[in-house]
């Protein structure tokens, strides 16, 4: 899978299509961002499977976004998944990515990743290599049922409790792009303690993140998150309670169904 | 760190950070840890979701507290009574561990006889925790089938700091939590590389790998080694060398990435020591105010432009790679040293951090077996005595790194400034979350200063409303050493009584307050307690 990616970006380079591709590079048995330029570095390169699929991810999309506003007239080439596709697909429509200067270059994830990340579409149209899994077909979030929001209430309160306002989840999130964030109001976020004020802190992230259908359900910031906030779950729920269950991983699993078309409908999601 | 190795003979964190997650019992005494080391709260967090109990002692309601089944908020400077407490109860009830106790440890009837007179109603006279709650938190840490104590600088910075952390021993040895996955007694060092700092011999009574020096052996194996003599006295802590510049025994300083002028108990004294420095040089990325009064100064390279390794606070050395070239004129701190030597006349010919790492393998026992090619990925836990040596997860397994643990009987001693009418508040002193030690690095990030721009005292409301200020009021606070003025932040945090200020600030600088009394073994200052008195700023 990986010597496809390595071809393709070469020819990329090679004809000329791109000035560089951000990926990620292996160096010993680290894996972190990289752009890269030369053919001869992409034998770095990465699929940001490190011990397990999948366990060493980057927001490239939101990486690339500061690469593009430093060459704005460039082309650049981005390895993405399904997820970061979509991400993309969600800086294009803010414009804060131009859809004619950045080239996905893209693979599928297997199917285990699919199941724990409850994804439902675990490939990118922009599809270069791997195999297509079906990907999840709907069902319940453990932790979500678990703590079910309007149900558990206090016991969501209690667990946004731990957290050490470190930005993590905001700063790991593709689809997180404001120039002058909310979350660093003071006027509406006091500053100066932890756990921050709560619920405030939290929700306010959670209603941006589903209240324009921004958040992917990549879930970076859950995995970034060193107060093991179940943050994606969280997301899911407040979508439900404001009705944006369509948005959730259940809810375009369901449409997947109905539309019977499976895998080929996915591609119009955005 | 005196305090572990006498009691166990290596000074380190017992365990590692990831095996506090499968504790049944984890004992937070000390540690502001979500606000100092947020990533071992995460550990300690996954332990809560899977049932474990958290036992928080702190007379501060810190963050932690929050999720602590337990919280005692013990007077400053009581934990050497309120551990000898919670050990009186546990061995009434027989929850020690006789076995481990007599096969693996010595001094245990000295020890013992001491405990006798610790019973919970003395106990909680002197802490101002229950006898109740002292019994329940002696039962959560001795019942648990692992259980594991976390300690931080609220334990070392006192007068009796190096018997605050002889009795958290006692209590791993006393329950047999020691030696084994997930007990241990973990004191969390603060700087990335603190723990590495210390195994190099950035101690005044130590080479690397703590080989003491007054020790004629390893006196002749290091000077055959560098090919120089050596001396075999113990050199100046800190306190003794501010002594000596102030009495003009010591006359030249040569500061490497510290900050006196900020992070030193009693600042007017320091200041005065510092200035009367006849050649001052420091060696920092910023400049410090303790680098404005050099006479020299040294620009080092910050973690990205420079090789090299850190130990972490389980003994982990990990790779640094430089990522981009250094700034400016600065250079690798290891450079700097080097060519300051061969203008001395001493030939050093280091070509890279690597090299150095070679000549620490043959010189340190602990890190022998330590290469660069080794370290890729995850690094290695110290002891890692020879090349196939996979690293030590926790330490003294089978048997203590000094034979036998040893129990030490240590009496309640209160601080060296108590409260008075003249000075009527207990001052504690500490970090916030936003930033890291006197602010030379975070203080100058603008998303960091815009969390917490500057120090406030924290004061109880009560306190506040007896003294007539309100929230974000200044006021003075004053104590026997000089005053500052600060804004209150009026919270239950602290106790009545009880004011705390973070030591980050330089304008608003609470180790001005502090007292530099210290531990008569570590020479750690008591920055945890002093008496001060609050008025209302005019
Ligand atoms: S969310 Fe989907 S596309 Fe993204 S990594 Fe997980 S399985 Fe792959
Ligand atoms: S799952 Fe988290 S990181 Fe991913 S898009 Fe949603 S909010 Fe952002
Ligand atoms: S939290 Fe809200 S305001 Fe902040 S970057 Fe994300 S979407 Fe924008
Ligand atoms: S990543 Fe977690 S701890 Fe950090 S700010 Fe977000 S919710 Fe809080």
């Amino acid at each position: 899978m990986k010597e496809q990616i390595q071809q393709h970006v070469k020819n990329l380079l090679a004809e000329g299509k791109i000035k560089g591709f951000l990926g990620l590079r292996q160096q010993g048995t680290d894996i972190g961002p990289y752009l890269f330029t030369t053919a001869d570095e992409l034998e770095d390169l990465s699929l940001g499977d490190r011990q397990d699929p999948g366990d060493s991810r980057y927001p490239l999309d939101k990486i690339l976004k500061r690469i593009a506003h430093k060459y704005p007239t460039d082309t650049f080439g981005v390895l993405v998944r399904g997820c970061d596709e979509r991400a993309l697909r969600q800086l294009f429509a803010v414009s804060m990515l131009h859809r004619d200067r950045v080239i996905p270059v893209g693979f599928a994830c297997p199917s285990e990743l699919a199941e724990k990340h409850q994804c439902w579409k675990p490939f990118p149209d922009a599809l270069v290599a791997g195999e297509v899994s079906p990907g999840f077909a709907g069902g319940e979030d453990a932790v979500g049922a678990r703590l079910d929001l309007l149900a558990k209430l206090q016991e969501w309160f209690d667990t946004f409790d731990t957290c050490v306002k470190c930005y993590g989840c905001r700063n790991i999130c593709p689809v997180c792009y404001c120039h002058d964030c909310t979350l660093e109001e003071a006027a509406l976020l006091p500053t100066g303690d932890i756990p921050p004020a709560n619920p405030n802190f939290l929700m306010t992230r959670a209603m941006h993140m589903v209240g324009r259908s921004l958040c992917v359900y990549c879930g970076l910031c859950e995995e970034v998150c060193p107060a093991n906030i179940p943050l994606k779950s969280l997301y899911k729920l407040v979508a439900k309670v404001v009705g944006q269950e369509g948005t959730t991983p259940e809810g375009r699993a369901a449409q997947q169904k109905t539309s019977g078309s499976g895998q080929q409908a996915v591609g119009s999601q955005g | 760190m005196v305090g572990l190795a006498a009691a166990f003979g290596s000074g380190a964190m017992t365990n590692s950070i990831a095996e506090i997650e499968d504790a049944d019992c984890i004992f937070v005494i000390g540690s502001n840890t979500t606000s100092s080391h947020p990533l071992v709260a995460t550990r300690i967090f996954r332990a809560i979701a899977k049932g474990a109990k958290l036992v928080v002692a702190d007379p501060r309601k810190i963050q932690l507290a929050l999720k602590a089944d337990t919280h005692v908020r013990h007077n400053l400077g009581t934990d050497v009574a309120l551990l000898n407490g919670m050990m009186h109860v546990i061995l009434k009830n027989n929850w020690h561990d006789q076995q481990f106790v007599e096969e693996r440890c010595e001094g245990f009837e000295e020890f013992k006889q001491l405990i006798d007179n610790y019973p919970p109603e003395k106990v909680a006279e002197i802490t101002g925790v229950s006898a109740d709650d002292i019994a329940k938190i002696a039962e959560y840490y001795a019942k648990a089938e692992a259980a594991s104590i976390i300690y931080c600088m609220g334990i070392t910075q006192h007068t009796t700091g190096v018997d605050n952390v002889k009795s958290l021993a006692n209590l791993a040895m006393l329950t047999g939590n020691m030696g084994k996955e997930s007990t241990g007694v973990n004191p969390l060092r603060g700087q990335n590389n603190v723990q590495g700092a210390c195994d190099m011999g950035g101690l005044p009574n130590v080479y690397s790998g703590y080989q003491a020096v007054n020790v004629i052996d390893n006196q002749t194996k290091f000077e055959s080694a560098w090919n120089a003599k050596l001396s075999d006295q113990i050199g100046l802590t800190i306190p003794f060398m501010l002594s000596g510049l102030s009495e003009g025994t010591l006359k030249a300083l040569y500061v490497v990435g510290e900050n006196p002028m900020v992070s030193d108990p009693d600042i007017g004294h320091v200041e005065k020591a510092i200035k009367n420095t006849e050649f001052l040089v420091v060696q920092d990325i910023f400049l410090t105010p303790t680098a404005e009064l050099a006479h020299v100064v040294l620009p080092g390279t910050s973690f990205a432009e420079k090789d090299g390794t850190f130990t972490n606070t389980e003994r982990r050395v990990q790779l640094l790679r430089k990522a981009i070239e250094p700034v400016g004129e600065s250079k690798p701190d290891w450079e700097i040293i080097q060519e300051i030597s061969n203008r001395f006349g001493y030939e050093m010919n280091y070509e890279s951090a690597e090299d150095i790492m070679k000549e620490i393998s043959t010189l340190t026992p602990s890190y022998g077996g330590i290469t660069y090619e080794r370290l890729q990925g995850d690094g290695l836990a110290w002891p890692c005595p020879d090349k196939e040596h996979p690293g030590t997860k926790f330490l003294h397994k089978d048997k203590f790194a000094r034979g036998l643990g040893l129990f030490h009987a240590i009496d309640y001693q209160p601080p060296a400034e108590v409260v008075d009418d003249e000075y009527p508040f207990w001052l504690s002193t500490g970090r916030v979350h936003v930033h890291y030690h006197t602010g030379t690095m975070t203080r100058v990030s603008p998303t960091l200063h815009a969390e917490i721009p500057e120090g406030k005292l924290e004061m109880h409301p009560e306190d506040g409303e007896r003294l007539g200020v309100r929230q974000g009021e200044k006021v003075k606070v004053a104590s026997r050493r000089g005053e500052i003025i600060a804004k209150v932040i009026l919270t239950d945090r602290v106790d009545v009584g009880v004011v705390f200020m973070p030591f980050h600030f330089v304008e608003t600088c609470a180790n001005v307050l502090t007292n530099p009394a210290h531990d008569p073994i570590a020479k750690i200052p008591e920055f945890k307690v002093c008496a001060v008195k609050v008025e209302k700023a005019a």
